[in-house]
């Protein structure tokens, strides 16, 4: 049995909620899209402590001073990489930084006061105590006493 | 005036739709979860005990006498390296031990104790330890079981005798 059609059909499907979800992803992913920030070195291969409590908000916003360390034991600033010399001679700078911005604060220190600066230590699993020792000794001579040890909840 | 004949404005979507999937599939590719990072908080202070930031005041525990000196409420405990840089044995006090879960259960008998005074550790590392394993260490001290969190790190001086 044969029919003829008589009236064009135009099937055309509705893009409209498609394109909604694909709007909605593309959003999610914008959002969750990190730019790789040169504080936090993906080069740098935490160790692994289960019990590294996650970081809460009233620290991230406290002043903080940064120290990536390689595998090699040689800090990594700013992405670039500074031998043990240079890495003291930056801690010494960024602690009279910090004293001076106290100062311009009007909170001055009394001479041997801690600084206020939480030194987020990030060393790579593989460095000898040794040489990170190094950089928390230089810390420790030019005034910063609050650590915060970095670590991974678990394997990534 | 009337309308001779309806035009019908159709809006092209399909360009759209083809530079958002394209956009999604960028996202897609380049998307990279973050790795939880955790961390130990705590005050490392030159050649002296350490004190955690979150820690109570020293006052608030009443069980221990007030005079008693730092020196007698720190428990020692020493790490001494194997030759890949992990862990080789553990001393705590005069007491040596292999692992970390004899360790962990060493401190769980200590902090248990209410009769002893420790309060506080100081971690002796040997300097050919790897970062990786001395946060293993802290991992015991830190964790629910042991929760003793004022630390601080010092270099081990001596070789052990062999």
């Amino acid at each position: 049995m044969a029919g003829s059609v008589t009236n064009e059909i135009r099937a055309e499907p509705n893009l409209t909620p498609l394109l909604d979800v694909v709007f909605q992803l593309i959003t999610f992913f914008m959002l969750v899209f990190k730019i790789s920030g040169a504080d936090f070195d993906q080069r740098v291969r935490l160790p692994v402590a289960g019990s590294a409590m996650p970081v809460e908000g009233s620290v991230v916003d406290q002043d903080r001073l940064i120290l990536n360390i390689d595998a090699d034991g040689r800090l990594l600033w700013s992405g670039q990489v500074l031998d043990v010399e240079s890495a003291i001679k930056k801690i010494r700078d960024q602690a009279e930084l910090a004293r001076l911005n106290l100062k311009v604060g009007g909170k001055e220190l009394a001479a041997g006061d801690p600084l206020p600066t939480i030194i987020i230590l990030r060393a790579d699993r593989s460095v000898p105590f040794s040489q990170i020792y190094r950089y928390i000794q230089a810390c420790q001579a030019n005034g910063f006493t609050r650590f915060a040890l970095k670590a991974m909840n678990a394997e990534g | 005036m009337r309308r001779s004949k309806q035009h019908e404005v159709e809006i092209q979507i399909t360009p759209m739709l083809d530079m958002a999937f394209q956009l999604l599939t960028f996202f897609i590719l380049t998307y990279q979860p973050a790795p939880v990072e955790g961390q130990f908080s705590m005050n490392l202070l030159p050649a002296a005990p350490a004190v955690s930031l979150d820690a109570e005041a020293p006052a608030a525990d009443q069980s221990q006498p007030a005079e008693l000196p730092a020196a007698l409420r720190t428990l020692t405990t020493s790490i001494f390296a194997a030759p890949d840089g992990q862990i080789g044995h553990i001393t705590v006090g005069e007491n040596e031990y292999a692992t970390l879960e004899q360790l962990k259960a060493r401190l769980v008998e200590i902090v248990s104790d209410k009769t002893l005074p420790f309060d506080q550790a100081i971690i002796q590392a040997d300097p050919r330890l790897s970062w990786d394993a001395l946060m293993k260490v802290v991992d015991v001290f830190a964790g629910k079981d042991v929760n003793l969190t004022k630390l601080s790190f010092a270099p081990l001086e001596s070789e052990p005798a062999l």
